[in-house]
């Protein structure tokens, strides 16, 4: 399949000046790390990493903002930071930080100003228009300043504006950041449709584990500017789920478990919570256990949250230049 | 052509959008946009008073001190009503706030600029018109030149904010620096020209264009010299090219607010 995205070996140095008494001296600090990863046309990637591992740097490079130290990348066959402005006609950026929308004026206005931006013809900016209107359900607040919306009926707006000149891939840089519960729902199934129905790649950065197992199919975590796993979200959840977590609901009174591996984290009245070591032993040894204990009434089986598993990544050593990562390899199978 | 056509109408779209923006705070932006009127009308009050004492300032009369303020503050208050992020650009390029501008389809400089129109500016420009037809009552050339040049000077006015404004790509925090080279333009280029001889007046010509502003485009209006005309908006478009140049140069090395600076 076609790439969408291809980054190859791309480095960003920043200059970090400190003065010392009168002196000034500066050093260079690598962002961005040596990043190779390729996203073929219509996946939708979830870039992830703790604060300062290089995300926003990269998705920087990748939109034609900054130029990188060396490397290649090129997005839709533009290299981002040489053709800028053809490569901004094909893509869409969402800040979840920072507004596109005219704060003082209703959404439609910056709809209007997008579409002499994008110099998209009248009668097609109509129809795109009325099509994002009705599927981002923005007309009861299409007319309201912007000001007056609520931050989730905002970032409607902000993912309509970037959808509005029709973008091939479509970046958005923490979208779901201090929305609600339920705004942030609506979001992910905006995005996630999009992405199925109209072939959109999607390239997400968020810090919320439930955008990127709602969204993504694929996860690459970066860290220290350099990616640490690219595997596909699901793959990810079982290869770092070593542990299951089992809530089992008895009859009446059951006899005691007593296999390796499998620890009694709660007990109350007739339920148990059990948490299971899939390594050292079977969840289908476990199960036929668990029944023959007792008449279960109620089961059911859960994987530890996707935050814990992030959080295990994230706090893998650095990898020093030259030595191998280990997680990269397996991206092969994750990027397809 | 069409990349001209292209940037009128989007032009013509951000002053649509612009206009909203501020109407949509009517009673503020009508205050701001009077109290720049009457802020400007004081300054004409005072050389009024001047001439009155003193006719004659070495031969420049009161209604050339008025040509120059009407020129001076509506090509000033064009300049920044059109573009008004003219007089932001160092804070936006301080605090990495081009990133916006470089995600749209469109050449980032000109784009930045229409994005935004100062309100006060509105006043300026007003006064401008306002006095020149009140005070000089022009015949039509006259005030058809007197437009052109208003135009000129914005030009001039928005080259050197975005000279100034580039700084910020080589010196980090530039703000006050080109504050300061801004109000020493508005500054010299609202004194009578001929005040100003010597070492000051090759400055005037150079590094603070305010001869652009103060002596070309009156003695144009007095004479109705076409040359002087032409000299003004060679000089005019020589800034503008300078800050161009300025800009896209430091826009090599912007680094989206990553720039890190701290005391040791």
């Amino acid at each position: 399949m076609e790439n969408a995205v291809s980054v190859n070996q791309l480095v960003k140095n920043f200059v970090l000046k400190k003065r010392d008494g009168l002196r000034w001296s500066s050093t260079q600090v690598k962002a961005v790390d040596g990043i190779t990863l390729a996203i073929p046309k219509g996946q939708s990637v979830a870039f992830i990493g703790p604060n300062g591992a290089g995300k926003s740097t990269t998705i920087k490079m990748l939109t034609g903002i900054l130029h990188p130290t060396s490397g290649d990348a090129t997005v839709l066959g533009c290299i981002p930071w040489k053709e800028r402005t053809r490569l901004a006609r094909r893509i869409g950026v969402v800040f979840g930080q920072r507004s596109q929308l005219w704060y003082h004026l209703p959404p439609r206005d910056t709809f209007e100003l997008l579409s002499k931006i994008y110099e998209i013809k009248r009668d097609l900016f109509e129809s795109r228009r009325d099509m994002l209107i009705e599927r981002f359900q923005l007309g009861e607040f299409l007319d309201t300043p912007v000001r007056k919306l609520s931050l989730g009926q905002r970032m409607r707006a902000e993912v309509a504006c970037s959808l509005l000149h029709g973008p091939q891939v479509i970046f958005l840089d923490e979208p779901t950041i201090g929305l609600d519960v339920i705004a942030r729902q609506e979001l992910r199934d905006l995005v996630r449709e999009w992405n199925q129905e109209n072939g959109v790649t999607v390239f997400l950065t968020s810090h919320d584990a439930g955008d990127i197992q709602h969204v993504a199919k694929r996860v690459i975590v970066i860290n220290h500017g350099r990616v640490v796993l690219d595997d596909k979200v699901s793959r990810v959840r079982r290869q770092y789920l070593r542990e299951k977590v089992l809530s089992v609901k008895y009859a009446d009174t059951p006899e005691s478990i007593t296999l390796e591996g499998v620890k009694t984290l709660k007990e109350s009245g007739h339920a148990f919570k059990f948490e299971v070591d899939t390594l050292a032993v079977s969840i289908e040894r476990v199960m036929t256990e668990i029944m023959r204990i007792g008449t279960v009434v109620d089961i059911t089986i859960e994987d530890p949250p996707l935050e814990e598993i992030i959080a295990h990544i994230y706090s893998a050593p650095r990898v020093d230049a030259g030595e191998e990562e280990p997680e990269e390899e397996e991206s092969e199978e994750g990027a397809t | 052509m069409n990349w001209l056509t292209s940037y009128l109408n989007l032009a013509g779209a951000y002053i649509k959008i612009n206009t909203k923006s501020l109407l949509a705070y009517r009673g503020a932006f009508i205050s701001q946009m009077v109290a720049m009127f009457i802020n400007d009308f004081v300054w004409i009050a005072f050389w009024c008073l001047f001439f009155t004492r003193f006719p004659v300032v070495k031969g420049w009369g009161v209604n050339d001190v008025i040509t120059l303020w009407a020129i001076a503050a509506s090509g000033f208050g064009l300049a920044h009503m059109v573009m008004g992020n003219a007089l932001m650009l160092p804070g936006i390029i301080m605090k990495g706030e081009l990133d916006s501008w470089l995600l749209y389809p469109r050449a980032v400089l000109p784009h930045l600029l229409l994005g935004r129109s100062s309100a006060s500016s509105w006043g300026d420009a007003l006064f401008g018109i306002v006095v020149y037809a009140v005070f000089v009552k022009p015949d039509l050339p006259h005030f058809c030149l007197f437009l052109a040049l208003i135009c000129s000077v914005a030009v001039l006015f928005v080259g050197f904010s975005v000279f100034t404004g580039s700084l910020a790509f080589f010196m980090g925090s530039a703000d006050s620096v080109s504050t300061q080279l801004r109000i020493a333009m508005i500054t010299f280029s609202t004194y009578p020209s001929p005040i100003f001889q010597g070492f000051v007046k090759i400055l005037l010509f150079t590094l603070i264009p305010a001869m652009f502003v103060s002596h070309l485009p009156v003695s144009a209006l007095r004479h109705m010299s076409m040359t002087e005309a032409l000299y003004s908006f060679a000089g005019a478009l020589a800034v503008l090219i300078a800050g161009v140049i300025m800009f896209y140069t430091g826009l090599g090395r912007y680094e989206s607010g990553n720039l890190m600076e701290m005391r040791g």
